[in-house]
């Protein structure tokens, strides 16, 4: 029962194909054909904008799927000896594709994918409400190679990445002159037309000699940003207490740039030695121009304010990797491995503000930020009996990191180099047993521990705990996993530790033929603790320490069933949730505490919700070659204490009723 | 020279062309087999016709035929029957053909091969329902049939579209095993794709936030993206590691000493930055540009 798609959501299509599998057969093709189209439907209450946000499923006639294939009964078509084509949620659905190879045997190999996801942000509390975003994400894929079963392969390749769509965004005002604002500011929100691009091109080939492989790519990268933003009318902004509101606002900011990149790679692979050693290299490139003109009221009078920032960015990076894999016997293997990366970030800008009279204010300021890292890594596996093996291993990296950061204007890092380099040391160790022929029971550990981590959150002191262990035959699977990690990162001020620890247990069962039964159940626990430093108060003359913790603690269970009836019924039923318990507490902040800063804190420390998703699907075989589909799934989420205030929760019936066709 | 060349002569065990009986005679009993595998992408070894027996048809997996022929049958008169093999034997076996292929120059070093997940555990040669790469479930089934956690991740109110069909797994993943993650320190191989260079695969498709900006945050590119975002699911917007963004930022904005570009801390919050005010919780409301700014250093254009 492998076709049974267990994972599936009911809002993906049916997966399973009405009539004969074999197709039919036309001239020198053999032709299978499937269709599945319909209606969706959705009824939302509650918070529009989550469900949007979480599942984005609307009303309306869909291609729910459709999947072609043709193949040549020979190997020798004329023109083509393949095509496979795939599309899925066409018409209106948020999340759209499509697939298509085309395949001429010796001759050449075309593969496209072309995806749609409708996105949408609907300002959660994080921003206050804004940055809304309703956007459109195209991406497409084409791939061509020419003489695929030869020794000399020419490949030719395309992307498209384009993102598109009206948005919120906000900028903060307060026309004092300053860049930083010296005085209080507002924040307002503005309208965004995002308009973002990515066009890529790629030549390359690969080429087998003397046993070794070869292969060559350069890929053209060229990206730009027209978004413009504006807003025409009084607002009043996140701050009114400041007598600052906005009138008028208009934003460009077009840039443009370009990745150039290449890529070589050169591999041999056998049964005692395989090596591969692989070069890479892509010099960033943008220029940038920004122009803004703000017109608003302070308790002044009218202002207006215009910043004009013109310079260019650029990111050489170059990364080589060596790595080489020795088969002394056929029960150890042992592989080393070492990388190289080098990026620079250089950028220049060039800032003008201007206030209401002829104040100017000119500078020029840079940043340089330099990585180099080198990675090396050394892993053993060694199958001492069939039943029994150990592995383990040595991971050794550096990293050196430079920055620049110089301002014309006098200022605490005017023009200084900083170099700071990290050292981090790792050992891994393992055992696999196989007490049984169909049981895997796997252990590990690991081990790490680093100088001069970046931040107060990246692994210092750490160390991991696992264990895997997995029974499958024919009709049964059953499997558990356990994973911790600890982290510790002391430092003279505060400390950061981090404790994750993961859960988990799936179970498959196929019984018969027209019965298969899937469950997962994981247990998601992270509890972690931050030293923090803030303000609290107007112009706070000293600053508060204290520890932030949070603790999520995620319960996720999936089960579905199918079943298959009289043989022309399949049901499929399912139910999955997540539920975050939280640490355990009743109410968003203790009962009875005054302290204003524990009243900010202590909220969100933790973040308890339930999401819920039951599904029914029922496919009934009307005809040899035509089913009819029917669907539903109930989402509900629900957050328990909301965040700052606002609740998002909603709940969701959606479903949908098709035809498939397929022969 | 001749000497050593008479030597591995007589090491390497030479298969005679007449132990091939070709694929013809193999779907005399494996008609259920034949009867489709002219839509098997190894279809392109027979109708090729220039192979050599031992990379043609059923024999070029499998090997010689012609004594599993003589004893009628049986799984172990198979020179390579795939279901009694070693996980290693196996992968050598597939690799005969497919180690030219790009995508699988660190098969050899890849967790799943050192975990001995090898090929025949996510491909189905005879029988696979999918309709490319000859896989044995479909592929997010495949993955979540060990990776529960993974689903469970993917099944969280934020979350990448990947149940959803718009992603895939390998959009991100190189289950073959990819090069090593130096982005990190000393990272395990999570076989994860990058985008060009060393880059990280979000970028792939968030290409606004790859740069190069004038003024990178530098957690961005030091740690990458999963400092603050989980990339398959959260219970957070945004995939963000805490639900409200202050919390993030406050973690490494504490100026605890040596940490930071300058050795000397992450810069704490200036004194303006009134915490009991809503407007300072919400950070990104003036540092809307936080994954890089051409225009500011402090991300608010």
């Amino acid at each position: 029962m492998a076709r049974a798609a267990l994972a599936q959501q009911v809002a993906a299509p049916t997966p399973d194909q009405a009539g004969s599998p074999r197709g039919e057969n036309t001239g020198d093709y053999n032709v299978t054909d499937s269709v599945e189209t319909g209606y969706r439907f959705a009824v939302v209450n509650g918070s529009v904008g989550t469900y949007r946000s979480d599942v984005n499923y609307g009303d309306g006639i869909r291609l729910f799927s459709a999947n072609l294939s043709v193949n040549s009964r020979d190997g020798h078509g004329r023109w083509f000896d393949q095509i496979v084509l795939t599309a899925t949620g066409l018409g209106n659905d948020p999340y759209q594709s499509v697939t298509l190879r085309v395949e001429k045997n010796k001759l050449y190999r075309y593969d496209m994918l072309w995806r749609l996801d409708d996105y949408f942000n609907p300002g959660l509390p994080v921003a206050a409400g804004l940055h809304l975003m309703d956007t459109s994400r195209h991406m497409q894929d084409h791939n061509l190679t020419l003489l695929p079963e030869s020794k000399i392969r020419f490949h030719l390749g395309y992307s498209r990445n384009t993102q598109d769509g009206p948005a919120l965004s906000t900028v903060q005002l307060c026309f004092d002159g300053n860049i930083y604002c010296s005085t209080a500011g507002n924040e307002f929100p503005v309208f965004e037309n995002v308009r973002r691009e990515q066009n890529e091109y790629r030549l390359g080939a690969d080429v087998d000699l003397a046993g070794f492989k070869l292969t060559l790519l350069h890929t053209w990268v060229f990206f730009k940003d027209d978004s413009g933003y504006q807003e025409n009318g009084l607002e009043p902004g996140d701050n009114p207490s400041t007598g600052v509101t906005l009138s008028q606002f208009q934003r460009s900011e077009p840039y443009h740039g370009a990745s150039p990149y290449w890529l070589g790679n050169l591999n041999r692979s056998g049964k005692t030695l395989a090596v591969n050693g692989r070069v890479t290299y892509v010099d960033g490139k943008r220029n940038f121009i920004m122009d803004e003109n703000a017109f608003g009221v302070t308790p002044l009078g009218a202002q207006n304010q215009q910043v004009l920032v013109g310079g260019d960015a650029s990111r050489p990076s170059l990364t080589g990797d060596l790595s080489i894999s020795v088969f002394p016997t056929s029960r150890l293997t042992l592989v080393n491995n070492t990388s190289i990366d080098s990026t620079r970030i250089d950028g220049t800008s060039d800032y003008e503000q201007y206030n209401l009279a002829t104040q100017t204010a000119d500078f020029i300021s840079f940043r340089y930020l330099g990585l180099r890292t080198i990675a090396n890594a050394t892993d053993f596996h060694y199958r001492m009996k069939s039943w029994f093996s150990f592995y383990g291993g040595y991971r050794y990296s550096e990293r050196r990191i430079e920055d620049i950061e110089d301002y014309a204007v006098p200022g605490p890092f005017s023009g200084a180099t900083y170099v700071q380099q990290n050292h981090l040391q790792a050992g891994l160790l393992g055992v696999r047993i196989k007490p049984l022929k169909a049981m895997t029971i796997n252990l590990e550990s690991e081990i790490g521990y680093a100088n001069q981590p970046f931040t107060p959150v990246s692994d210092r002191d750490y160390h991991t705990l696992g264990g895997r262990i997995d029974y499958r035959v024919k009709k049964l699977t059953l499997g558990a996993v356990y994973k911790e990690n600890y982290n510790n990162n002391s430092v003279t001020l505060s400390s950061y530790s981090s404790h994750a620890r993961t859960y988990s247990a799936n179970a498959a069962w196929a019984p018969r033929d027209w019965f298969t039964l899937d469950a997962s159940y994981s247990k998601l626990h992270l509890d972690s603790l931050s030293g923090i430093v803030f303000f609290a108060g107007i112009d706070a003359a000293s600053p508060l320490t204290s520890n932030q913790v949070y603790i999520s603690n995620i319960h996720a269970a999936n089960l579905i069933a199918r079943f298959v009836l009289a043989k022309r019924v399949d049901l499929y039923v399912g139910y999955t949730i997540t539920d975050d318990t939280g640490d355990g507490r009743g109410s968003a902040a203790p009962a009875g505490i005054s302290d204003p800063t524990t009243v900010i804190f202590a909220p969100v420390q933790t973040f308890p919700l339930s999401y819920q998703a039951p599904l029914a699907r029922v496919s009934i075989r009307l005809r040899e070659k035509l089913r009819w589909n029917a669907g539903w799934q109930y989402y509900n989420y629900h957050e328990d204490f909301g965040l700052e205030s606002f609740y998002q929760g909603y709940h969701a019936n959606t479903g949908y009723t098709s035809v498939s066709w397929a022969f | 020279m001749s000497r050593w060349l008479l030597l591995l002569c007589a090491c390497v065990p030479l298969i005679a062309a007449d132990e091939y009986v070709g694929s013809a005679v193999c779907k005399t009993c494996h008609a259920d087999v034949w009867f489709n595998f002219y839509k098997n992408p190894h279809y392109k070894s027979i109708a090729s016709g220039d192979q050599p027996p031992e990379r043609t048809g059923c024999e070029g997996c499998h090997g010689p035929g012609k004594a599993h022929v003589e004893a009628r049958g049986g799984k172990t008169t198979i020179p390579r029957a795939f279901s009694l093999m070693q996980p290693k034997a196996v992968l050598d076996a597939c690799l005969n053909c497919h180690a030219r292929d790009f995508s699988k120059s660190n098969i050899r070093r890849s967790q799943h091969s050192l975990a001995d997940v090898v090929c025949t555990n996510c491909h189905s040669i005879h029988k696979s329902p999918a309709a490319q790469f000859l896989l044995a479930k479909k592929q997010t089934d495949l993955c979540y049939s060990c990776h529960a956690d993974v689903r469970a991740q993917f099944s969280m109110p934020f979350k990448h579209r990947v149940n959803e069909g718009f992603m895939n797994c390998t959009d991100c993943h190189n289950p073959h095993g990819s090069f090593a993650p130096t982005w990190g320190m000393a990272e395990g191989n999570a076989m994860v794709e990058r985008a060009e260079g060393n880059e990280q695969p979000c970028l792939k498709c968030h290409a606004d936030k790859r740069g190069p900006f004038a003024y990178e945050h530098p957690p961005v590119r030091v740690e990458g993206c999963g400092v603050c975002h989980m990339p398959h699911g959260s219970t957070n917007a945004k995939l963000l590691l805490r639900p409200v963004v202050f919390t993030l930022c406050l973690r490494c904005h504490n100026g605890a000493d040596s940490f930071g570009t300058r050795n000397n801390g992450i810069p704490a919050l200036s004194n303006t930055h009134n915490m009991l005010d809503p407007r300072y919780q919400r950070c990104t409301l003036c540092h809307v540009r936080i994954h890089g700014s051409n225009s500011d250093g402090y991300f608010f254009r």
